[in-house]
């Protein structure tokens, strides 16, 4: 347990050794809000409308969410894991008495920690810039239900993140494009990172519901807002579950395959 | 005069044939690498569609977005989109620029008798936006004939595009020049990138003073919102003309940052 701790002492120092990397990556995500959150100003404009079953309370409070939310899920160190692969230095960490696995779930905490001191600063001082109306839950039982749902979306992420990765064992040159594709642009789109995912046609949403996208970022803040609840929380809590469950065991597999094939290039 | 116009026609033609050199080198370096570029690709294209999707469900559903149809606010990200992947197209070599400063590469570069900005700039076409701009050119046409625009309105949408391209060369260049002082270069041009991503959709959507920052400061509504606004006869001609002095300036600006920041160069690590 220890040298996890010290895994994420190191991890945390190393993140402000490049303070300017930071605080650039900190104000990129601060500008993305920016575009989200005044799309939807416009749209809502007059205060009484109500467009996809959001009012502006609402819908200012996902948009705002999404700060929080996507620094506890979507920071994340183990997208370096490809790169570890593809220059061989993957052998460094097989021969040390740790678990890869372990290792990079403690950076990654590093990470989201710090992350998400940053994205709460942030948040407060929008929202003293912008003034949006807020909705705070108040009902237990939601707050609950949005802390068990963040909590399965972070491990949701970290698998996707570890299995993206994996398939640099069979493809070494194609890790960041593989990174790009699904976790920059895919995960963006379906999590509802951008945009809340009730705006699609029905049938579409649907569908969506059915991958792990959706119970990355979109289900953790409606079960916030209250707009899930009863068995339509069930329903989602046990496909996020289904996921989990079988994105571990994938990876397990996965990974294993990946190890067979690993020739440690550049070594 | 006959002879200097001949002399500097000679130079462009050289250059142009340097560049083709160098483009050809760089989509080679691509088209050996037929999965990536295969996922590039695939990602590029998933990434615009699920914008337009989005954008389209978006003001259907809401019925206008600040006062724009859904064609008129497909052309605002379709017009963002031909300036930016233009301007990927040309300028991809921007991104790999850190590495030659802080390798020291960047004497390599240096003391070759080619401009040395145009080496940086310009020297790694992106084949993969050059393949996205065939069909971004016919869906601009495809959506700006459903806005029924006069010959006029195409003209200054033109002359706006060329200008929002001028803008397009003072950021990057203006990034480049920030490279050498401060040796930060990733995060910045991906901040460029999230600045000119606002101009996804018209500025007008912005509050006070983030709009005056992109309309002035940041000229992102210029180099974005104003070519397609010129478009939809939103524009006077006066007010392309000012676009145009702004282009003019900001371009010539950079350059001069760029010379000063030159002189900063330390050699570092040759």
């Amino acid at each position: 347990m220890s040298k996890y701790l010290q895994v994420f002492k190191i991890s945390f120092q190393q993140e402000f050794a490049y303070r300017l990397n930071f605080v650039m990556w900190r104000v990129r995500n601060v500008i993305q809000i920016f575009l989200v959150f005044y799309l939807w100003d416009a749209v809502f404009a007059n205060p009484d409308r109500v467009v996809f079953g959001y009012d502006r309370e609402k819908i200012l409070t996902y948009v705002f969410g999404l700060l929080t939310v996507k620094a506890l899920v979507l920071s994340a160190r183990a997208m370096d894991i490809a790169g570890e692969i593809s220059r061989g230095e993957l052998s460094n960490y097989l021969l040390k008495p740790l678990n890869y696995f372990n290792y990079w779930i403690t950076r990654d905490i590093s990470s989201k920690a710090l992350n998400l001191s940053f994205a709460i600063v942030e948040t407060l001082i929008l929202v003293i810039i912008l003034k949006p109306p807020f909705f705070i839950q108040s009902n237990l039982l939601a707050i609950l239900g949005f802390l068990v749902t963040i909590s399965l979306a972070v491990f949701l992420f970290s698998l996707l993140l570890f299995i993206v990765s994996s398939l640099t064992f069979w493809m070494p040159e194609a890790g960041w494009g593989i990174h790009f594709l699904v976790t920059v642009v895919i995960v963006e789109f379906l999590s509802g990172a951008l945009f809340p995912l009730d705006i699609l046609p029905g049938s579409l949403q649907n569908a969506l519901y059915f991958t792990p996208f959706p119970y990355l970022i979109f289900f953790p803040l409606q079960v916030y807002l209250g707009n899930i609840g009863g068995l339509e929380f069930i329903k989602g809590l046990s496909i996020s579950v289904f996921w989990v469950v079988f994105l571990w065991f994938s990876m397990k597999a996965i990974w294993q395959k990946g190890l067979k094939e690993y020739q440690a290039y550049g070594r | 005069m006959a002879g200097k116009f001949f002399n500097i026609s000679k130079r462009l033609i050289l250059y142009l044939r340097i560049w083709l050199t160098m483009s050809r080198n760089s989509f080679m370096i691509y088209l050996n690498q037929k999965k990536i570029l295969a996922i590039f690709l695939t990602g590029k294209i998933l990434r615009f569609s699920f914008f337009v999707a989005f954008l389209y469900f978006l003001v259907v559903g809401s019925e206008s977005l600040a006062g724009y149809s859904v064609n008129q606010t497909l052309f605002f990200f379709l017009t963002f989109s031909l300036i930016d992947s233009i301007s990927q197209f040309l300028f991809r070599e921007v991104y790999r620029f850190r590495t030659l400063v802080v390798t020291g590469d960047l004497d390599l570069i240096l003391v070759k008798p080619i401009n040395t900005l145009f080496r940086v700039l310009m020297g790694g076409a992106d084949v993969i936006d050059l393949i996205t701009l065939p069909p971004l050119f016919f869906a601009v046409w495809y959506v700006g004939i459903r806005l029924d625009p006069s010959t006029l309105q195409v003209f200054l949408y033109l002359l706006m595009i060329l200008n929002g391209l001028f803008l397009a060369t003072a950021f990057h260049i203006a990034v480049l020049a920030l490279g050498i002082v401060t040796l930060e270069i990733d995060n910045t041009i991906m901040i460029y990138r999230d600045v000119t991503n606002l101009g996804r959709l018209p500025i007008d959507i912005y509050r006070e003073p983030l709009r005056g920052i992109l309309t002035y400061l940041i000229p992102v509504g210029v180099m974005i919102t104003l070519p397609a606004k010129a478009f939809m006869g939103l524009v006077t001609p006066v007010g392309v003309f000012i676009s145009f002095g702004l282009g003019i300036v900001v371009l010539s600006a950079s350059l001069k940052v760029w010379g000063f920041a030159l002189k900063k160069y330390s050699s570092a690590s040759s």
